[in-house]
Order: structure tokens, then C-alpha cells, then sequence
């Protein structure tokens, strides 16, 4: 199922492990108020214009577009030029099939709700004429989700029985048993069967499908041209594109730049048109550019302070953080909202359980809201029996209140963050050593061994469901799962599966809002806020007010670039 | 000379074999593996060990090492992990690049600079040497970085004088005049890097010349002072500044990081660094050898060319007295 993911935010890739590109989920409101362009150029009224070139900065080389193996943003990017998606997702994050989409319908869902059928439509096209059929809907699941091929995606269709092909445009997909979430997985882009099906599972990593543009056939707007290596990447408008909107732009360049700072440079010099992360220690060089428009909103991820809970991972097996009330009072300790306003620099937004603000399963108020307060904070610590040490900080049965709180080194905005920690903590008598892992080591040593005391992390949100059994329930520890703190709590493990278990929205928002309620009151985390990275764009860059940008989805920084066009 | 050099060629192989298991037990025992850096914490263990033995990760190092050696000597450099590319494919050409701007700076900083130093031990603390200084000091002091940025800054944002970054422009490839444009800002880093130990040296290494006793004898035998300078004391300097550039030699292809980052030059450092954050051991190896190939080619060149600077240097024996 696959709904996040973790990021490690370095100078190579985002540590490559995104997997999916599925974005959280609006409400149906318009999502201005959460999205700023400026300045608001009148674009609209202009008229699209065919050809020319845009050029994309990016800050790591692709890896593979074949969808079995795809995982990085990078690879996600190049991929929605040149591989259609089977659905995409609308503006408030619905999936839907739209002109650009190789599906015909949305998915029909049986009433069970473990039955998916997906309609293709007739007319779709790879580059080398074979037409895209349910084969290689087929191909692709049965692909991803082989342990032998060793697919980064496989645990998005674990819940998946089998595929059945029912005409040559019509697949059925069974599930063994209910799970909401699955309508994300659809949205995915597809392997040609019938270049790939003869490939032994074992050597399909090894193929040249996804890294040797003469032997990628592909079946988006846009076809792969070249690939130069570390430098950039091409495409052309595809002449022979199945799709009844053709796109505007001629040409796309992806262009690999050293690191972010080099990108933005670009981006003012006019070398590049946009650039989808700007840090936010440069966003004053770009904004004060009037040509230049920043895209400003936070985006599908959320940073968060994770507990340990295994004792065997302190002195003395002393686990620092069993009780509730220190974990209450180390969130109203921690100025949250000082971190949004001084480091996020209007990228964030606060959040107090892990939905992201303003989509339909963020549970608002029923969530409790943890205010910064250093006096309550010292209060609850008292309650649960802390006492104030001679040299400051607090103690109980004999032991210090004093743990390491590990980060990826090199991650500017949690350097800042967690300095701030250390400071905010150090207010109410609780010592933070704060230690910066290279992000291999990091993962390898401590988040899948689930070994460290606390550490500063953040998920993306890469599906906008809110599922999220795989990082607390119980059933997820390491070292196969994702909830590397080993916290366990009976009540939110029998939530998540209740949550997922029903297909009906409106149901599955009461069982969210409890566990909204469940899981901030018992802060197996706490949760910092929903950050996102401003894009930036250049004045050549045109589209009409319905094809803008929109941040709230993962790849939103080219959502219907089909539509956009350069002058 | 023929069997010196057949010695010294062997010593060498003994060498690059001796730093080869060295690198390749050091770089597989930083922590984290490839897998850990490209397979998603979804991915069961079951599937992650299925993805390793797939790529030999399960096997004991010297296992792995010995197939690696193996494939080396048939010519083969590996592959990546993460997307199976030939190695040689992402290195040849980057190290083609590197070779491009580091021979330019590295030229065009000696050129300026040993003559520079030569006459700065001529008139010590004169204005010539007092700048040389205060350029010495500002290449130590000024971060590379910083230094790059802010002619970037000038030339290429404020004035739009120059191209800002990468190698040439997107549809000019293999361009020269393009290419010229594109090194002027990077190359005037690097220069200012190197300009500022090759100054000093050489003038050091000319000033301990010159107070030597021969060069006294040979001033006060009322020789020219110019002959006294460039027969007398020059090839003796040189032998130390010899020495410099031949274990500098390596940075021709090993590159300049944090230049070519500022400046989004395709080249060898970026390239290592990143390898390295991937654990991308063939290209780490690959690289790592190639360097050490040419150090070792970088001293023996030094070696034949103190032969030729000083006659009294003879090179049999000295081969000899070091194996």
C-alpha cells in the first residue's frame, strides 16, 4: 500500500524512495486559499501557442522510467512526459481518467468493493504502433508485485489476489479483501508486455527498457529523445501521439543541475523555466526577481519528532518516553509555530496528526491542538513524575531526561529545526543531543533497525489516502515494517483496519476523526507541520488559470503541463 | 632506464593491487549498502534479500571482490547498481570533461606562477611580491564556493557577461568558442586556488637556492646575475616544483568538487560525491583506481624529469634503493 514514504532530502536524489506519486486530498473547495501565484500574471486571457522549448531544473539524474523499478522524483518527473498514467488525479485529488489518462472511465468498483474494472481506451498507442492493452496492465502488476523482480512499488498491490484479463482493452482486478486505498494504486504509468514479457523476472532490473531512450517505447505526449547522462534529458512532442489534446511545447529539457542553489542561479539567469523546489534560504534571491513567480504552499508531506519505544535503546533499559503525559509536555514545549514562521517561510502549516490540513480525512479540532507553553510543559513533567536535577535538567528514579535526536546530515532545514528542539527543550529541564547521520548509514543502522531514541523525520504523502497502518500499527515493526519506534497501541492498530476496510468516504471520515483524537492524544509522534518547496517559474513559462500548478499534489509543479505553452 | 622503468612498472602494479583491495574493503564497510540507498522501506525483507543476491551483495567481500578483480582484468568496469549502466559510460565522458578545465587552470596557473615566483625571489618583499602574497592569501582564505559564486554573481547575472554555469549551452555542444566562454569563470577559480601555493613555492624553493653557497661561489666569480639566477639556481628550484606537480598530477582527472558544483561543470568530483552518497561501489572503485593510476604515473614522471634537470641524479639506483 505504499502510502509514505520516507524522504531524505540530500544532494543525490531524495535518497531515492519515493515510490507512487499520489498526492493528499483537498477538500472540494478551490484550493486558492492554500495556493499563492505570484504574481498573478494575466495569463489567462492569452492565447496557447505550439512549439518551443521549456527547460525543467532538477537537481538529480533520472534512474529508470521503466515503471516496475521507478522511484525517485526524478525518474517520476521524465515519466509523466513520456508514459501516460493509466488515471490521473484531478485538483481536489480525485482519480479520474482524463483525455491524457490510457484509462477510458474511472474505475468500476464492484459491490463488494473488491473488485476494480479498468477500461482502456481503444485508441491508445505505443511509440512503436503496438496498441497499449490490458497485457500490459497485467504485465505491470503481476511485474511490480513479483518478489523476484524486486520492484521498489510491491507492497502497493500486496493486497492484490489476481488480474484477469476480461477483453483486449478491459482488465479485473481482485482484491483479497476490502481496501480503500487501493484506487490510488491505479494511478500508475505501464511497462510495455510486449517488449518485457519474455524477460526473466530476475533480469528484468538488468533491461535496457528505462534507461536506453532508443529502446524505451513509450505512450505519453512527449517521446525520449536522449539522455545525457549527469547533464540532461530530452523529449519531443510525439508527432504520432494517440491523444485527442495534443501538447503545446515542442521540446522539454530536463536539466541536471550540481544542487539546489545552482538550479535557483539558473532560474534567474533565465537557463531554466522552472524549478520545482527552491530551498527556502534562496526564496528571497527569487522573489525579489519581478519576472519570476513563486509558487508558495505547502505541499503533500508532514515532519514529525518520532519516540522510540523500546527500552533496550536507552541506558539502563529506561525508556525515556513511556509516559503519555511527557510526551504531552514535550509537545507544548516545542514552538511549532515559531519553526512554520521563521524556517518554513510560509511553506508550512501545523498539524496535529498525521493527515494533512484541509484534506477529507483531516480530523480539524477533534485533533488536539498542543499550544506552545513552556509552563504547562514543566507541569505535565512534574505530574509524571519528573523532578527538577542540581545542574538543570530533569530526573526521575535516578535518571537523566537526555536523549540524542537524530536527523540526515546535510538536511539544512532540519539542522535549523532541530537546533530549535535542543533550545525548546532545554527550556523545561530535558537535555537533546542533537546527530546528523549520512543518510545510508542512517537508514541502514537505525531507522530499519528501528535503534535510536528520538529522531526528526518526514513523510511524503505520495497517495491521498489516509491509511497509514504501515508507519503505526504494531503490526509493522521493524525490520520489515515501517513503524521503527515500536510503538503499539491496540486501539489505533483495530482503527486502521476498520479505516480501510470500508470503501464509503463518509464512513471512513468518522473512523479518521477517532483516530485523529486516538493518536494526538497518545503522540507516538509529534507532529511538526505539513512543509512543502516553493516552485519557481520563469516569464516564458504560460498556462490558463485551470492547468496552474497545484502544490497539494505530489508532481504538482507539472500538473497538465500537456496544456502549458511557451512564448 | 629500460630497467628502471620495467621495476618501477612492476613496483606500481604492486601498488594499484595493494590500494584496490584496500579502497574496496573500506568503501563496502561504510555503513548502509546500495540497497539501502534505492529500494523503498516498503519492500519486504524477503524481496530486499531476493534484490541482493540478484546484484552478488550476498556474497563474503572477498568474494565480491575477487568477481570484481576478475571483470577488471577482462576490461570490464561493472555496472551500477541502481539502473545497470556501464560504468565506463557515465566515466569516460565525465573525466573527459574534468580533463578539459583542470588542464586549463592547471596550464594557465603555472604558466602565470612559476615565472611569478621565479622573479618574486629575485626582489623579495618588492610589489610584485607583496601582491603575490596577498593573492596567496586570499586563494587559502576565500572559500571556493564564495569566490564563485560572487563572479557569478557579476559577470554572469549583473553584467550578463558570461554563461553562469554548465559546460556549454544546451544546442552548442562541441562548440570551442562556446566552451571557451563557459570556462573563463570556472577556470578563474580554480587559477586563483592554485596560484596561491605555486607562487609561494616556487619562490621559496628559489630563495633556498639562492642562499646556497654555490650560488655565492658563483656570484662572487662576478657571473651575471641573470645567468646566476636561470643556469645556476633555476634547475636547482626545480627539483622541489617538480616534485609538486607530479603529485599533483591527479587532479587533472580526479576534478575539483566544489568548483565544479558552483559551477555545474559535468565533471569527476561532483561525480565521486555522488557515487559515494549512493554507494555506488564499480564507479567508486573505478574512479579511485584511475586516480591512483595516475599518481603513480605523476611520480615516475617526476622522477625521470629530476634525471633530466640534474645529472648527478641517477635513476637505476635510486629505483633500486627504494624497492
Amino acid at each position: 500500500m505504499l502510502i509514505m514514504v520516507l524522504i531524505g532530502t540530500l544532494l543525490s536524489a531524495c535518497g531515492g524512495s519515493n515510490t507512487a506519486t499520489n498526492p493528499p486530498k483537498e477538500e472540494p473547495t478551490p484550493s486558492e486559499n492554500t495556493s499563492q501565484t505570484e504574481p498573478a500574471k494575466e495569463n489567462t486571457t492569452k492565447t496557447p501557442k505550439d512549439g518551443g522549448t521549456l527547460t525543467m531544473g532538477t537537481f538529480s539524474d533520472i534512474v529508470t522510467v521503466n515503471p516496475v523499478f521507478q522511484s525517485d522524483t526524478s525518474s517520476g518527473d521524465v515519466s509523466k512526459l513520456i508514459l501516460a498514467q493509466l488515471y490521473n488525479l484531478d485538483r481536489e485529488a480525485n482519480v479520474v481518467a482524463e483525455p491524457w489518462s490510457l484509462a477510458a472511465e474511472p474505475p468500476q468498483i464492484s459491490e463488494d468493493g473488491k473488485t476494480y474494472t479498468v477500461k482502456l481506451k481503444p485508441e491508445a498507442k505505443w511509440t512503436d504502433g503496438t496498441p497499449v492493452t490490458a497485457d500490459d496492465i497485467i504485465f505491470t502488476i503481476n511485474a511490480t508485485r513479483n518478489p523476484e523482480v524486486g520492484s521498489p512499488g510491491i507492497s502497493a498491490y500486496d493486497k492484490v489476489d489476481s488480474i484477469e484479463k476480461v477483453d483486449e482493452h478491459t482488465a479485473k482486478i481482485q482484491l483479497k479483501q476490502v481496501y480503500a486505498p487501493f484506487i490510488y494504486s491505479l494511478i500508475l504509468t505501464l511497462a510495455p508486455s510486449h517488449i518485457l514479457k519474455d524477460v526473466p523476472p530476475k533480469e528484468l532490473k538488468q533491461h535496457a527498457y528505462g534507461t536506453d531512450p532508443a529502446k524505451t517505447v513509450t505512450n505519453g505526449p512527449w517521446k525520449w529523445s536522449e539522455w545525457k547522462q549527469k547533464q540532461h534529458i530530452s523529449v519531443d512532442a510525439d508527432p504520432n501521439y494517440w491523444g485527442a489534446k495534443k501538447p503545446h511545447i515542442a521540446k522539454v529539457i530536463y536539466k541536471i543541475y550540481a544542487d539546489q542553489n545552482t538550479e535557483v542561479q539558473a532560474l534567474i539567469k533565465g537557463d531554466v523555466d522552472t524549478v520545482s523546489a527552491i530551498p527556502v534560504t534562496q526564496l528571497a534571491a527569487v522573489e525579489k526577481r519581478d519576472n519570476l513567480r513563486v509558487v508558495l504552499a505547502p505541499g503533500p508531506s508532514y515532519e514529525y519528532l518520532g519516540f522510540n519505544f523500546d527500552p533496550k535503546n536507552f541506558p539502563d533499559n529506561f525508556s525515556l518516553f513511556e509516559g503519555q503525559k511527557t510526551r504531552q509536555a514535550i509537545a507544548h514545549a516545542l514552538n511549532r509555530l515559531g519553526m512554520v514562521d521563521n524556517v518554513l517561510k510560509g511553506t508550512g502549516k501545523l498539524m496535529n496528526a498525521p493527515f494533512l490540513p484541509g484534506s477529507w480525512a483531516d480530523p480539524g479540532e477533534a485533533a488536539v491542538n498542543y499550544n506552545y507553553d513552556a509552563e504547562k510543559a514543566k507541569q505535565l513533567l512534574a505530574e509524571d513524575g519528573w523532578t527538577l536535577g542540581s545542574d538543570g535538567i530533569l530526573t526521575k528514579d535516578g535518571k537523566r531526561f537526555s536523549f540524542e535526536l537524530q536527523y540526515n546530515a546535510g538536511n539544512s532545514r532540519r539542522e535549523q529545526i532541530s537546533s530549535i528542539v535542543q533550545q525548546n527543550l532545554k527550556d523545561v529541564g530535558i537535555e537533546v543531543k542533537t546527530k546528523g547521520i549520512d543518510f545510508a548509514a542512517w537508514v541502514d543502522q537505525h531507522l530499519n533497525t528501528g535503534k535510536y531514541q528520538a529522531i526528526l523525520m518526514a513523510w511524503s504523502l505520495t497517495d491521498p489516502d489516509p491509511n497509514g497502518e504501515s508507519t503505526f500499527s504494531s503490526k509493522y515493526y521493524p525490520p520489515a515494517g515501517q513503524n521503527s519506534g515500536w510503538y503499539k497501541n491496540e486501539k489505533l492498530d483495530e482503527l486502521w483496519v476498520k479505516g480501510y476496510s470500508v470503501v464509503e468516504q463518509s464512513e471512513r471520515k468518522k473512523i479518521y476523526e477517532e483516530v485523529g483524537k486516538e493518536i494526538s492524544t497518545d503522540l507516538p509522534y509529534i507532529f511538526m507541520y505539513q512543509y512543502g518547496t516553493p516552485q519557481g517559474i520563469g516569464p516564458r513559462v504560460n498556462f490558463a488559470e485551470e492547468d496552474k500548478p497545484e502544490p497539494s499534489l505530489a508532481y504538482g509543479y507539472m500538473y497538465r503541463m500537456i496544456n502549458w505553452w511557451v512564448e | 632506464m629500460t630497467e628502471y622503468l620495467i621495476r618501477r612498472i612492476l613496483q606500481s602494479v604492486l601498488v594499484l593491487f595493494l590500494v584496490s583491495i584496500i579502497t574496496f574493503v573500506l568503501i563496502h564497510a561504510a555503513p548502509g549498502g546500495p540497497t539501502q540507498v534505492f529500494l523503498s522501506p516498503g519492500l519486504s525483507q524477503e524481496a530486499a534479500q531476493i534484490q541482493a543476491k540478484n546484484l552478488g551483495l550476498d556474497q563474503p567481500i572477498p568474494v565480491q571482490y575477487m568477481r570484481w578483480m576478475g571483470s577488471l582484468l577482462q576490461g570490464d568496469l561493472g555496472h551500477t547498481f541502481k539502473n545497470n549502466l556501464p560504468v565506463g559510460e557515465i566515466l569516460w565522458p565525465t573525466m573527459q570533461n574534468t580533463l578539459i578545465l583542470m588542464s586549463v587552470a592547471w596550464l594557465f596557473s603555472l604558466l602565470i606562477a612559476i615565472p611569478w615566483g621565479i622573479y618574486n625571489s629575485t626582489v623579495e618583499y618588492g610589489l610584485s611580491d607583496q601582491t603575490a602574497s596577498f593573492i596567496s592569501y586570499l586563494g587559502f582564505a576565500m572559500p571556493t564556493f564564495w569566490f564563485g559564486i560572487l563572479l557569478q554573481e557579476l559577470f554572469a547575472l549583473e553584467l550578463d557577461l558570461l554563461p553562469l554555469s554548465d559546460m556549454y549551452t544546451m544546442g552548442k555542444e562541441g562548440q570551442i568558442g562556446d566552451l571557451f566562454m563557459h570556462l573563463i569563470l570556472p577556470v578563474t577559480v580554480l587559477t586563483l586556488g592554485f596560484l596561491a601555493s605555486y607562487v609561494k613555492f616556487s619562490r621559496s624553493s628559489m630563495l633556498e637556492v639562492l642562499n646556497q653557497d654555490y650560488i655565492r661561489t658563483a656570484r662572487s666569480k662576478g657571473m651575471k646575475e641573470k645567468r646566476v639566477i636561470y643556469r645556476h639556481a633555476l634547475r636547482n628550484a626545480m627539483i622541489p616544483i617538480v616534485t609538486i606537480l607530479g603529485s599533483d598530477l591527479a587532479i587533472l582527472v580526479s576534478g575539483a568538487a566544489i568548483t565544479e558544483n558552483v559551477f555545474n561543470w559535468p565533471g569527476m568530483g561532483r561525480l565521486f560525491v555522488e557515487m559515494a552518497l549512493a554507494r555506488e561501489y564499480s564507479v567508486l572503485m573505478a574512479i579511485t583506481l584511475i586516480t591512483a593510476v595516475i599518481v603513480i604515473i605523476g611520480n615516475l614522471l617526476a622522477d625521470i624529469l629530476y634525471a633530466l634537470i640534474d645529472p648527478r641524479v641517477q635513476l637505476a639506483r635510486k629505483g633500486g634503493a627504494s624497492a
